[in-house]
């Protein structure tokens, strides 16, 4: 063996513990990527499931509140037969109540009558031709529109004048 | 690097979607839908209205309102003669016999109309993802021609969008269930949109999807199964009032909304109320509507427009020369593919095959779309697909129970540990046995293996700590160690296969586990209550012991009957989880009066209660113990 085929050998056999000690490393950041993966994935399904539940318990207050207001119409229904004139005052004061509880979780009501159509804050039902009002213009509402917080929670349904 | 989304363009409504960290996400609109309907309008104002906005000013403004552009797109003006009989706007020929839309004096051509949706559906993405949107994949009919397609992709340049690819719906609908993997199969995709209905069969291989037929009808869809109880509702109105409520846009606008609903509704119950108070008035006063329709009324309204879909499956079949014996896989895209009559239909049209419909049907187009964006973009091309564990994993403890280290459906590779205890004065072993299933006692679920522990140090009951690790690395083998903490002495056990069981064989052990649900949960409780009034009886026990004479007699002969009749119970095996309770709670009562009473300081073994679920706490070092190892028999 010439000193240079001694020399080339000696690399070789240098280069195939590196190739080796590389393998291992890489074998071993592989497991480890993957277990990256797989916790990520493990974690994702959690917060999936959390969410649900979140969802859930979230709307426990609200429907507690309905159990209230659909209390009180049972309490206006029992006076049917009896006393019905005091429905009408019984109702008006629900009505009220549920409006307040609507109030209290930030939806609010906006008026629309009056006002120039806007797709943003309108659903058009029908358009009436009129010369009673600027065509273009809300004539009145068939039901309210609702914001929740900034958001148009629903818009108003609409007469529009044309 | 910007993000590819996919995109359903639809006749009715549209959907984005994007691969998010590997997983498909429809993307919500700037009004808070998943759908956003394909209509534009343009207001006398000069204003351009897209989506929602568009459809909320239809009434008021018909003949600037364009919507279902997707039937004009790439067709030649004298195509769409019936298509334009159904359109309140304006549609004329243009340069070469193209169609043009008329507005307000300005001919527009279907695909700019097209490109304000994909902008509005792009400029939302955007916003939503918190990053630029250029590249798209969108989705068009199987049907369509190269004309068609041509609009479309330019409706896409249009919109400045990259175009990567257009795709066949019925292709990206395969594509969301992953069939795409297949090696050789033939699919049949039924479409049941809201107003239009496509069948298309595939043949699927190597990833390439041909389309080999497909049929259907371009006005059949949702909206004519709502028409259909709008019109009954109405019809039983009038009969009962004599007041045609379709006369009245009002009425009319809630009673399809109401109609839409209880169609929806009837999915999942066989009943539904229909209640609309104060629909209408006359000159004695308002009139209210409620009325109860039952499933079979609704399949009975409808039983036409379902056996409208017979034809065109049967057609698509005959092209493609197969019968339904040859179908590998049925996909349900469309909403309407929810009403359980249609779904009764395509099972008997394909030979009983159970459908794929576990990805929301009114999204699965765009959901495939992405999945094609995110391979093309290069996204989805490193995605590792990691498997789940098919079912949960554990080891038995205390009163023959198992406890749970791993759910199923938990994603692999994955380790998980818990610490556990010893059930009798210096046990010196414990024995490890490995489970799987989804029961709650061990005698019900498959054993993978055993092995024992032993050299732990004498010690009382609960004091030694033993942690127990699981881990399935990504070849699914599964490594279970225990280790005695104080001792260091470790064993364990590698078993493979516990991944690779037939797809009966999992669905047979998850039913199993559902029709025993109830009787397994009680029998777990009274596992749990046995063990937790035995920790007890163990605990007050030792407190006695160590107080000696110091005990009041009659107070030390209560507490050695109630301990008396715990041993009883247990040893029975009772079931009687009050008596077992009770028990536990007076028992635990007496020993706090006895400690509070300074008759004793509390000691390390005689922490007392157990907690909940009969997990307990160990005594020396505050770590929690999650269950005990019955004492070697």
């Amino acid at each position: 063996m010439t000193q240079a085929e001694q020399r080339l050998d000696e690399n070789r056999s240098a280069a195939l513990a590196e190739i080796e000690r590389l393998q291992q490393a890489l074998n071993r950041e592989h497991a480890m990527h993957l277990r990256a993966l797989a916790d990520f994935d493990n974690y994702r399904k959690r917060v999936q499931r959390e969410r649900e539940s979140a969802a859930q318990a979230g709307k426990r207050p609200l429907v507690l509140a309905l159990l209230d207001v659909m209390d009180d119409f049972e309490r206006a229904l029992a006076y049917a037969n009896t006393a019905p004139a005091s429905i009408l005052t019984g109702a008006r004061v629900i009505h009220q109540r549920l409006m307040d509880l609507l109030l209290a979780q930030g939806v609010v009501p906006y008026a629309s009558a009056g006002q120039p159509f806007d797709p943003a804050l309108h659903e058009a039902v029908d358009v009436i031709n009129t010369n009673q009002a600027t065509p273009g213009v809300v004539l009145n509402e068939l039901s309210h529109g609702y914001r929740w917080g900034d958001e148009v929670l629903r818009p108003a349904r609409v007469r529009v004048a044309q | 690097m910007a993000k590819a989304v996919g995109i359903d363009l639809g006749t009715t409504n549209s959907v984005v979607a994007v691969m998010e960290g590997g997983n498909p996400t429809v993307i919500i609109n700037n009004e808070g839908n998943r759908l956003t309907p394909s209509v534009v309008g343009f207001t006398k104002t000069g204003e351009r209205l897209v989506g929602q906005l568009a459809r909320r000013q239809a009434v008021l403004n018909a003949d600037s309102t364009i919507y279902s552009a997707k039937r004009f797109i790439g067709r030649r003006y004298n195509e769409v003669q019936d298509e334009i009989k159904n359109v309140p706007f304006k549609v004329g020929p243009g340069p070469n016999n193209a169609v043009r839309f008329d507005i307000q004096g300005k001919q527009h051509a279907p695909e700019e109309i097209a490109a304000m949706v994909l902008r509005k559906l792009v400029e939302d993405a955007a916003k939503y993802l918190g990053e630029k949107v250029t590249d798209a994949v969108i989705t068009v009919p199987a049907y369509f021609n190269d004309a068609q397609r041509t609009a479309t992709r330019d409706a896409g340049k249009i919109a400045g969008l990259n175009v990567l690819r257009i795709i066949n719906e019925p292709t990206a609908a395969a594509l969301a269930y992953g069939l795409d993997k297949k090696t050789s199969e033939t699919v049949l995709v039924f479409d049941l949109g809201g107003g239009t209905f496509d069948v298309s069969i595939l043949e699927v291989g190597e990833g390439v999807f041909e389309v080999k037929a497909t049929a259907g009808d371009t006005h059949l869809g949702g909206d004519d199964f709502d028409k259909r109880v709008v019109d009954w509702l109405a019809e039983e109105f009038r009969r009962e009032q004599g007041i045609d409520l379709r006369q009245d846009r009002q009425a009319l606008q809630r009673l399809t909304e109401a109609a839409e609903k209880a169609k929806i509704e009837l999915s999942s119950v066989v009943e539904t109320t229909i209640s609309l108070p104060f629909i209408t008035a006359d000159a004695a006063g308002p009139k209210h509507l409620e009325m109860r329709l039952t499933r079979a009324k609704f399949e009975q309204l409808t039983a036409d427009l379902v056996e409208r879909c017979v034809g065109p499956v049967q057609q698509a079949l005959a092209d493609a020369k197969l019968t339904a014996r040859d179908l590998d896989e049925v996909v349900l895209v469309g909403g309407s593919t929810r009403i359980p009559a249609v779904q009764a239909l395509v099972r008997r049209l394909t030979g009983g095959k159970e459908p794929n419909q576990s990805v929301n049907p009114d999204e699965v187009v765009a959901v495939g779309a992405a999945i094609q964006a995110g391979v093309l973009a290069g996204e989805v091309q490193d995605v590792v697909l990691l498997d789940v564990t098919p079912l949960s994993l554990g080891v038995e403890t205390l009163g023959g129970v198992m406890t749970k280290l791993i759910e199923r459906n938990t994603t692999i590779p994955v380790r998980r540990s818990e610490t556990f205890s010893t059930a009798e004065d210096n046990q010196s072993a414990v024995d490890i046995h490995v489970l799987q299933g989804e029961r709650e006692l061990a005698r019900d679920n498959r054993t993978l293996g055993h092995f024992r522990l032993e050299g732990i140090a004498p010690a009382p009951r609960g004091l030694p700590q033993i942690d127990v690790a699981f881990d399935i690395d990504a070849n699914g083998i599964l490594t279970v160690t225990a280790r005695d903490k104080t001792t260091g002495k470790e064993q364990s056990i590698t078993i493979s296969g516990s991944t690779q069981l037939s797809k009966e064989e999992i669905d047979r052990m998850v039913s199993d586990a559902q029709r025993h649900a109830a009787e397994d949960r009680q029998q777990r409780e009274a596992v749990e209550a046995r063990n937790q009034a035995d920790t007890v009886a163990y605990q007050v026990e030792r407190q006695l012991y160590e107080l000696g004479d110091r005990t009041p007699m009659h107070e030390r002969a209560r507490a050695e009957n109630m301990i008396q009749e715990i041993r009883q119970l247990v040893k029975d095996q009772s079931t009687d989880m009050a008596r077992l309770r009770q028990l536990s709670s007076d028992l635990q009562q007496l020993a706090a009066g006895l400690a509070a009473s300074g008759y004793t300081q509390e000691t390390a073994g005689s922490a007392s209660g157990a907690g909940r679920d009969g997990r307990q706490r160990g005594g020396a070092a505050d770590e929690v113990i999650d269950a005990e190892f019955k004492p070697r028999s």
